[in-house]
Parts: C-alpha cells; structure tokens; sequence
C-alpha cells in the first residue's frame, strides 16, 4: 500500500502531470496519424 | 491438429499455469489471498490490467471484425488513454488512502452500507454472468472449429481456472497474467508476421495496405456525428472514456488488479502502461484481419466461415452449390482484377478502373455472402448466420504451419482463462468483503477469511460454467448480456464521480438517484435505437443529476 513519499516523481518525468500529458499527446498523435490515413484512403 | 501443436499448445497451458502456482506459495491468509501481498510492480499491474481485459473473444472477433469492416473498431479505444490519466490522478490515489480492498468498500464509508451493497450487487450480477460468457463464447467457437465436444471443452477451461484462482488467490492470477499476455502478444505477431509471408511476393507491405484501402478497410476514424454509428471518432472519445473510467474505475475485476501494487506510483504507471499499449494492440489485432481479407483477393476463400454450419446447409439446401459456384468465379476475376492493378501500380496504367472494378466485384461477392447467410437462417433457424467471429481460428485451422496452430489456439484458450480468473478472483473478493464480513459474519479472522474467499470462488466458479453451458445453447444471449454490461456501467460510475466530487452529497439521495438513472437507462434501452455505448454516458449524467436535484429535498440525519 501507500507509503510516504509515494506521491513523488515518476520515473523519466519532473512531475506527474508530465507523465499525464506524455500519455495523452502520444494519444493525440495516433488520433491524428489514423484520421490522417483513413482521408488518404476515402 | 497435429502432435506439434498439441505439445505446443497443452505445453503452454500447463507452464504457464505450473509458473504462476509456484511463483505464489501457498498464501497463508485471507489478506495475502486478496490483495496478492501488495508487491506487485508497474510491468506486472499493466499487463495483468491488460490480460483481464482481452478476452478469447478479443481474438477471435477482432481480426473478424478487421476482415469485414477494417479498422474503424480501434475507436472505441480512443477513451483509454484519456480514462488511465484521469483514473491514476483521481480514484487511484483514493482508493490507496482509504485502503479498501474492494471499490465498493469505499462507498459505505463515503456514503452509507445500502450505496455500498446495492453497488457490490450489480457488480456480482454483471460480472457474474460476464464470467460464463468469458468461458462459453471461445468455447462456442473453438470447439465448432476443432470439431471437439462443447460441453468438455467448457468444462476443461472452467476447471482449469477454479483450480489456479482458488488456491493461488489474486497473485497468482497477475502472475500467471504476465506471461498469459506475452505469449497472446507473442503469438498474434507471430501470425501477423506468417500471414504478410503467405501474400504473393510481389505484394510488398505498402501494396496490401494500399490494396485494404481500396476496399475502405484502412478507414479508422469516422467523424460523422450520427448516434446511430455504433463506432465513431466522438462515440469512441466520449461514450469510449465512461466505459473506460467505469471498467476500470469501479469493476473489482479490474480494481483489484491495480489494489495489489506494491505502491500508489507502481499501481499508476501500470494503468498509464496500459494506456500507452491499448491503441497499438488493437490496430494490430485489427490489421491481422486486414491482411487476411487481402490474402483472400488472391486466394481462394469459403463463402462461409463456419464449417460446421456450412456443412448442415450443404446437406438440406442444394441451392448452396450455386452460390459456391457463384463466389468461386467472383474470387477468382476478383484476383485477376487484383494482379492487373499490382501491376497497374508500377506503370500507372488504368489503376483508377481497376480500383472500381475491384470495388463492383466486392459488392457481388457480398450480395452472394448475404445470400448464403440467408440460407443458413433459413436451413436452421437458431443457426448463428454471423461468421466473422470464425474467420481468424478457421484462417489458422487451414493454413497455418503445425506449432504455429497451437501456440494460436494457445492463445485463445489462454486469453479465456486470464478474464475469467480476474473475474472470479473479484467475485469471490466482493462476496467475502462487501457482504458476509460485512454483513454475516463480522468477527471473520484472517485465517478463516481464506477459507470463506475459496468457497465463494469455487462457488461463483461454478456458476460461471453452469451459465456457460446454458448460454452455449441461447446465442442471442451473449449480445444481450454485451449489452446488460453499458447498462449497468453509466450509473455505476455516476455514483462514484458524486463520491469523490459533489462532497455536500449523501448516501440516501444518491441511493435513489442511482435506482432512478438505472430505471431510465433500461427504458431508453428498450425504446430507442440510440448506440449502446451512449448508455454509459447518460446513466452517470443522470445520476449526478438526480443527486443534485433530491439533495435538498431530503432530510440530513440528525448530528445531535
């Protein structure tokens, strides 16, 4: 379970928010890259 | 099924399973058995997250659903990624700080015992029956295909799985998970990689992917805003992120996978490691079923996929020969269109025509398709006329080499038992927890706790199976049970989002409006058309809004 000093850093971010925002542009660029393909193939 | 494969395949099964029993020790106590000592790492959370997701059926209709319809299906995955950073910086850290070892527990002490137990019941009813399909609906298939018996081929997988869950608790399903998950991964490159080696050699990987796309194969975001759709860009980011946020935020098969890690940072980045590989496995499971459609443009195909089924007809409806015949011509002008517009694609020549030809013999080979499906309904009226689920395992069955066969249906057999035991490792959670020490027996010590767990496993085990053989017989079933789970889902999350966010709210008011919302789900079920993914989106809506709006009208307890 939780200990002290949990809440701290994530492995290779200053913060989690960065994490959180890594994950969702990683998102972002898949979404763009598929819409991107499927117009190309339409 | 050759010797290879069977060693291959029984051979998997039984290292994996020895693996996760010896890794786990006998546990000793009932906390131990629950939360599996409260040690595990990100990699072991993540793929254990992952494993408990993939069903059998994720392998078998998946690459059927690439085959039929291309890629459009990833889009119901676009609210994972979205659902893991707001789960891992909300409910996650909640959870840990109440330190609670189902998530329903955390509803009595936010609210009251009865939002606590009404809660833990539609999670024991819809997971409850989740757990036979998990088993029947492989089966189902597998044993159609293999031509083994239905009934032995639940009951072997059901057994296998009571016997690990129970006595390995939930250690020994995330162990046995990790592995489960990279031989599934291992396995479906393996057969991504076979399938692109069986296109003719001319066909480079740019040309199939080109060739799907004149097909419409390779359209994976769809932005019309029609609710109908079942699968678009907005119904994927918006009703896609409630199912995740409630599947992964409230189902205990899922919330106990995350509540055995060894620190609230491990539990986060499994759930931020599942939601970076989510989108990546999809496509590829996705893309497997593409390439098999490519390979039969140049290979011959069945007109129905289904064997079994086909052979029934064969047998009553004569006409079934004209439409082989029929299928048979368009397969091969559709390969010779198919070659023609290869070599188009080198010198330029007419590739525009041969796309429309390509096109216009696709929409003959369907019409001939639906005719045969017709016959199969018309021959056998509780005949299942949908065979794309067959299309992957009778794609393997036939051409894969021997090993390869094995370590497939390993696969399969292996992604059935990794949901099933996270099911039934939560059943038997919520049932020991949330109801017989909570409500039966308060005095439960740790060390009976461990017996009281078992029994309610083997018990909900089972069940499970007695359903699974029942609902082999019903297949209608399975898409109406599909569907029982959006419908629970919405309001299910709608209580927790008022738990952690409206902090004036109460345990009475939220009981109410948690029975209303589920009330008008089911009735919008009923009466309208509207995507079953839309449920999940409107039950929780309207269980925040019926709080908000009894909340005043219902007396506070006296704090005297």
């Amino acid at each position: 379970m939780a200990e002290p000093g949990d809440e701290g850093r994530p492995p290779f971010f200053r913060t989690w928010g960065g994490a959180y925002v890594f994950v969702l542009v990683v998102l972002a660029v898949e979404i763009v890259a598929l819409a991107v393909m499927s117009w190309s193939y339409a | 099924m050759s010797t290879l494969d069977w060693v291959v395949l029984v051979g998997t099964i039984v290292a994996i399973v020895a693996y996760g029993l010896r890794r786990t020790r006998a546990p000793k106590n009932a906390s131990t058995w629950l939360r599996g000592g409260a040690d595990a790492k990100w990699y072991t959370i993540g793929l254990s997250i992952m494993a408990t997701q993939a069903s059998a059926i994720t392998f078998l209709s998946t690459p059927g659903q690439g085959f039929e319809d291309g890629l459009g299906f990833v889009q119901f995955y676009f609210g994972v990624p979205i659902a893991m950073v707001l789960l891992s910086g909300t409910i996650v850290p909640i959870y840990y700080r109440t330190r609670v070892l189902t998530a329903y527990e955390y509803l009595e002490q936010r609210f009251d015992l009865k939002t606590r137990q009404l809660t833990a019941v539609i999670f024991l009813l819809q997971r409850g029956l989740g757990a036979g399909l998990s088993i029947s609906a492989p089966a189902i298939i597998v044993s159609a295909v293999m031509g083994w018996s239905l009934m032995l081929t639940t009951l072997a997988l059901g057994l296998v799985v009571i016997v690990y869950t129970v006595s390995g608790g939930t250690r020994a399903v995330n162990q046995t998970q990790q592995l489960q998950m990279a031989v599934m991964l291992g396995g479906m490159l393996a057969a991504l990689g076979f399938i692109f080696s069986s296109l003719p050699a001319s066909l480079s990987f740019g040309d199939a992917v080109d060739l799907a796309g004149v097909f419409g194969k390779m359209k994976a975001v769809d932005f019309s805003p029609r609710l109908e759709t079942r699968y678009t860009f907005w119904s994927g980011l918006t009703g896609g992120t409630f199912v995740a946020l409630a599947y992964f935020g409230t189902d205990q098969s899922q919330v106990q996978r995350y509540l055995s890690g060894e620190s609230l940072t491990q539990s986060r980045l499994g759930l931020l490691f599942n939601g970076l590989l989510k989108i990546p496995m999809q496509l590829m499971i996705l893309l497997v079923g593409v390439l098999v459609f490519v390979f039969f443009q140049f290979n011959p195909s069945p007109v129905f996929f289904n064997q079994a089924e086909l052979e029934t007809v064969r047998a009553a409806a004569p006409e079934l020969a004209t439409l082989e015949g029929r299928h048979a011509a368009l397969t091969e002008q559709k390969r010779a269109v198919a070659e023609q517009w290869l070599e188009a694609r080198h010198t330029g020549n007419e590739l525009a025509t041969h796309e429309q030809r390509l096109r216009a013999l696709e929409q003959d080979d369907k019409a001939v398709r639906t005719e045969v499906r017709a016959l199969v309904k018309k021959t056998d009226a509780h005949a299942n006329a949908k065979d794309t689920d067959y299309v992957f395992l009778s794609f393997v069955m036939q051409r894969f080499p021997q090993g390869l066969v094995g370590l497939l249906l390993a696969v399969i057999l292996l992604a059935a038992m990794s949901a099933t035991a996270s099911a039934l490792n939560a059943l038997g959670t919520t049932s020991v927890v949330d109801f017989w020490k909570r409500s039966v027996e308060p005095t439960l010590s740790d060390e009976r706790g461990i017996a009281v767990a078992r029994a309610f496993t083997v018990g909900w085990g089972v069940l499970a199976v007695a359903f699974a053989a029942f609902a082999a017989q019903l297949d209608n079933l399975i898409q109406a049970v599909n569907i029982l789970g959006s419908i629970f889902y919405g309001p299910m999350l709608g209580v927790f989002l008022v738990g952690f966010f409206f902090k004036a709210a109460r345990g009475t008011p939220v009981f109410i409006a948690t029975l209303l919302a589920q009330a008008v789900v089911i009735a919008t079920f009923v009466a309208s058309d509207i995507g079953f993914l839309w449920y999940n989106v409107i039950g929780c809506a309207l269980v925040v809004f019926f709080t908000l709006v009894l909340e005043p009208f219902i007396a506070r307890p006296s704090t005297t």
